[in-house]
């Protein structure tokens, strides 16, 4: 056996295990990015969009935003559409918040990640807030 | 000053582009007048460079609020040492910062190369020149000029993030950039090993202490980014597998794989396309993650106003570098075939070579994962991504293969291993790691990969500290010296391998600390002053925080207010200090920023975030009762061995790239005209 | 006004450096300098290297006497080669001293040839100089007469 051989068994054997662990990786964890209007248009046609991980992004509404703190941090907070205001979903969080999420005037835009429950509230397991191009030298606040 | 420097900017242009022409000209006619005056070129633009740098450095210290990109990242009242690192606070600044790195880099180059290795200069000279050329043209015409005024005059600048007012925020760019510019020689060396064909390992040789550097300054890079993180952004996180991050760890995986076929091409001649695909591939990544970070390219996607411009002018200067490259390295194939052939399986070539594999296919992962929302799109017409979720499923099953690989290659055989040699010397670390695995089982443990890794880093930290020990204890007896002595000869006899084994001990450690974060414990809780709360170690003991109160001020210097929360800290009900967190509110931001709170000890950190001030209007007014707070408290374990191992792995990079005064110096001794006997001539004797 | 001055003295004082080698006639060398090792050099480095490690690995006791043995030979040979191929471009370096250029240059290669007939390593066919210890021409694949 040459050379060549060894080196190529090595190289597909490799490649194999990468790629299965590249596909099944994908198909475990991908997300979905939508809008708001997206979102509620699509579920309504596509139920199994309950059971997907989705990434909505879109404004927090004002005054919207309630701390729960009984029987542990709760956030409850609605979220719009950037076109559409009359287009919102509420969204419940537990667990810290960027500092520059707030409800106020200042209309910071979100990225909230989790799944759409089936009684139409979206369970956030990830919430990120973006500060627009003038913070462009940091990097989107990850939480 | 200022205006100077601009000038100085828009003098190096046409200086570095007639350079380059000068150097690739001269070499291709071997015109010494030419290459001569291509490398005065390079210390012309490095000089210019620098005074462009000065120039807006003198801008920022000046508060010259003309300038947009001071206006936009100073103001009055931020520290001077922030003012000073505005260089690089910004797209716009970094890259000048960039190329003026990398132009140093090029004049060192240049000039400790000056007698030396004069075939490779000329191409060597013009390949650097292109790379600068390419980025003063970027500077210049895409818009980002960072000496481009404002129509008026501002009164006070925009300020700098709160976020990156932090020291190892800080240094953190400058050395990551230093680990990118850097490996512009070792791929400029590669691409006149090329094009003069001169494919023997001289190339090979110049180039070994300039890869180690710059592995050295990556290395160093990524580990402050994530000590950033971990302060400032991560609450308790360090690695997300944001875009930015990710664009940082793919050089430094190729640069890792690179390190390690080398020495199997130095050893046994084989992987010369390899090898030079390597230098290649890490070249063209450093450009990707300067493009990446500095162009907002797979944010864009998603959120960021782009400048296309850039992006397009990128990835159009990467497209031809690449095809080029790789054109060359088909045109020299002939002249890149292997000497010997692998063996069998149980060498170590083979371990070296499954590193490779693994190494590029762990940086194939995460390439794919960060640009996976730009394919998604552009095939399904949908937005997809993929979460942290993928690349942990993906590299962890890797990454510990990778991290067992590093207890097997130290000790097996080059060429092939008898089954002796594996017995011998895998019988007792394979020992010390499955017992670690045990007993963590029996202590009831379950978390498998966890687990698995612990056993794992076991087995590869027994494997080397065997070899210091055996090794010192050898050279002990054959000096008949003391073993500290001995230990210190062995190291420097030969430093590159120790010092690997030293980097591996940082690696492992570095592993070990990310298993370990399975363990992590948190809680959120409410308290008023007065009241505690209670959280338990994996170690087993507890630590008791009882919440003084906040104390605030305001209107400090850069501040609108600063509310500090004070906890003492009770471990197993022993008081052992205590620990602040805060909530600050600058002037030029619009809102707050927390301060952890941090209580480090060897094999455990206490963590706390003040997650919000119930009422902070009523906390500043100092009204008794409205200091309700809510913490968030963690404990992670063995986060310091991140930065304990990534000293480590600094330390470990040092050893080797010390200049060695061995035994068997790298030149020879004695003078030879020429290598006499490399062509026949058509002579009949 | 004092900004047009510091231009023109910033831009001809570049223009100049820059182009002083050229104005001059000043030459770099572009050849292979003295004090570079050669292929030779390296190849006897790399192998002296190695077997100074199995050396060391015998002493550690990480290999036993059998593998040390036959790594040993192994090693010793490649290094023995390299170390004779060195000292053949060290011999042809002695012969034509040690600053050849243009048709010294030549006349060492000439040299080269003869050394390496002396030691029955050049191709009678083709004239290729093979490293010593081959049986057949690494050029043409003729036998060496030897």
């Amino acid at each position: 056996m040459n050379k060549n051989h060894r080196f190529l068994i090595g190289l597909v054997g490799v490649t194999a295990v990468v790629t299965y662990l590249i596909w099944t990786g994908v198909s475990k964890t991908m997300v979905y990015y939508l809008t708001p209007t997206e979102l509620l248009a699509q579920v309504i046609e596509d139920p199994t969009l309950h059971d997907l991980g989705l990434k909505v992004s879109g404004r927090v509404v004002r005054g919207s935003w309630v701390a729960d703190e009984t029987g542990g941090l709760e956030h409850h907070f609605r979220v719009e559409d950037l076109e559409d205001p009359s287009v919102s979903f509420p969204v419940v969080y537990r667990n810290l918040l960027p500092d520059t999420f707030n409800d106020s005037d200042e209309h910071v835009e979100v990225v909230v990640e989790g799944r759409f429950r089936q009684d139409g509230v979206f369970e956030a397991t990830e919430v990120l807030t973006k500060c627009g191009s003038r913070y462009e030298a940091a990097p989107e606040a990850v939480t | 000053m200022t205006i100077l420097g601009e000038l100085a900017l828009w003098i190096a242009f046409p200086v570095a582009l007639f350079g380059t022409v000068l150097a690739f000209v001269g070499g291709r006619q071997q015109r010494g007048d030419l290459v001569l005056s291509a490398e005065r070129a390079v210390y012309a633009v490095f000089g210019l460079l620098t005074l462009a740098s000065a120039g807006i450095v003198a801008a920022f210290l000046g508060d010259r609020f003309e300038y947009w990109y001071v206006w936009n990242y100073s103001n009055r009242e931020l520290d001077v040492f922030y003012k000073a690192a505005g260089l690089w606070a910004g797209q716009r600044g970094s890259l000048l910062f960039w190329v003026l790195l990398l132009a140093m880099f090029s004049v060192i180059a240049v000039f400790t190369n000056r007698k030396k290795n004069r075939e490779f200069m000329p191409y060597v000279t013009g390949v650097l020149l292109t790379v600068i050329t390419f980025f003063l043209c970027v500077l210049l015409f895409a818009e980002v000029n960072p000496f481009e005024q404002l129509p008026f005059a501002q009164a006070d600048g925009r300020g700098l993030n709160p976020q990156l007012q932090n020291y190892w925020m800080t240094i953190h760019p400058p050395t990551l950039y230093l680990g990118f510019t850097a490996f512009t020689i070792p791929f400029a060396f590669a691409i006149s090993a090329l094009l003069t064909g001169r494919l023997d390992s001289r190339w090979l040789v110049i180039i070994r202490k300039w890869t180690l550097l710059s592995w050295f300054f990556l290395s160093v890079g990524v580990i402050f980014g994530m000590r950033w993180a971990y302060e400032e952004l991560g609450w308790g996180g360090y690695w997300f597998w944001d875009p930015v991050e990710n664009a940082s760890l793919l050089p430094w995986l190729t640069a890792t794989a690179f390190l390690h076929s080398v020495m199997i091409q130095e050893n046994r001649g084989m992987l010369k396309v390899w090898n030079m695909g390597l230098v290649t591939l890490t070249w063209t990544l450093t450009i990707f993650a300067t493009f990446l970070t500095r162009s907002g390219l797979i944010e864009s996607v998603h959120s960021f106003a782009t400048n296309s411009t850039i992006a397009l002018i990128f990835l159009a200067f990467l497209g031809v570098t690449v095809s080029v490259s790789i054109l060359l390295i088909i045109w020299r194939y002939d002249d890149l075939k292997a000497e010997n052939e692998i063996q069998s399986f149980a060498s170590r070539e083979a371990a070296f070579l499954l590193n490779n594999l693994l190494l590029l296919g762990i940086a194939f992962a995460v390439f794919w994962g960060t640009i996976f929302p730009l394919i998604g799109e552009a095939l399904t017409g949908k937005k997809v991504s993929v979460g942290p979720g993928f690349f942990n499923s993906v590299n962890a099953p890797l990454g510990m293969v990778l991290l067992g690989l590093m207890g097997v290659g130290p000790v097996i055989a080059w060429r092939r291993a008898t089954k002796r040699n594996i017995k011998k010397n895998f019988f007792m670390p394979l020992g010390v790691g499955l017992g670690v695995f045990a007993l963590l089982v029996a202590l009831g443990s379950r978390q498998w990969m966890s687990l698995i890794t612990f056993g794992l880093s076991a087995f590869v930290f027994t494997v080397i500290a065997v070899e210091f020990f055996k090794g010192t204890k050898a050279r002990a007896r054959i000096e008949g010296s003391a073993p500290p002595t001995a230990l210190l000869h062995l190291v420097s006899r030969n430093r590159r391998r120790w010092g690997g084994y030293i980097v591996h001990v940082g690696i492992v450690m570095i592993f070990t600390a990310f298993a370990a974060a399975s363990f992590k414990m948190e809680l959120i809780q409410t308290l008023e002053p007065g009241e505690s709360v209670t959280i338990e170690s994996p170690f087993g003991h507890t630590y008791t925080l009882t919440y003084q109160g906040v104390s605030t001020a305001l209107r400090t210097r850069n501040m609108e207010w600063q509310a500090q929360a004070l906890l003492t800290v009770a471990r197993n009900g022993k008081p052992v200090g205590s620990i602040t967190t805060e909530k600050r509110m600058y002037l030029t931001y619009p809102a707050p920023v927390t301060e952890v709170g941090i209580r480090s000890t060897a094999f455990e950190d206490l963590y706390v975030i003040l997650a919000n001030a119930e009422d902070l209007g009523r906390a500043l007014s100092n009204d008794a009762g409205g200091q309700r707070a809510t913490f968030e408290v963690q404990i992670n374990p063995l986060v310091g061995w991140i930065w304990y191992g990534g000293l480590m792995v600094a330390f470990g990079a040092m050893v080797g790239l010390w200049p060695s005064k061995g035994s068997l110096a790298e030149h020879r001794s004695k003078a030879t005209p020429r290598e006499a006997t490399r062509e026949p001539v058509g002579v009949t004797v | 006004m004092g900004v047009i001055i510091g231009a023109v003295l910033l831009v001809g004082g570049v223009v100049l450096f820059v182009l002083y080698p050229i104005i001059q006639g000043q030459w770099a060398t572009l050849h292979r300098t003295s004090d570079e090792g050669t292929e030779a050099d390296a190849r006897k480095r790399v192998s002296l290297l190695a077997l100074r490690d199995v050396e060391m690995d015998f002493a550690t006791g990480k290999l036993d006497e059998e593998d040390y043995r036959a790594l040993q030979s192994e090693l010793s040979h490649a290094a023995l080669k390299a170390i004779q191929e060195v000292e053949v471009q060290q011999k042809v370096a002695d012969l034509v001293g040690s600053t050849a250029t243009g048709s010294e240059a030549l006349e060492a290669e000439i040299a080269a040839v003869r050394v390496g007939i002396a030691e029955g390593r050049t191709c009678a066919s083709c004239g290729h100089v093979n490293s010593a210890g081959s049986n057949f021409c690494a050029s043409c694949g003729e036998p060496l007469g030897g």
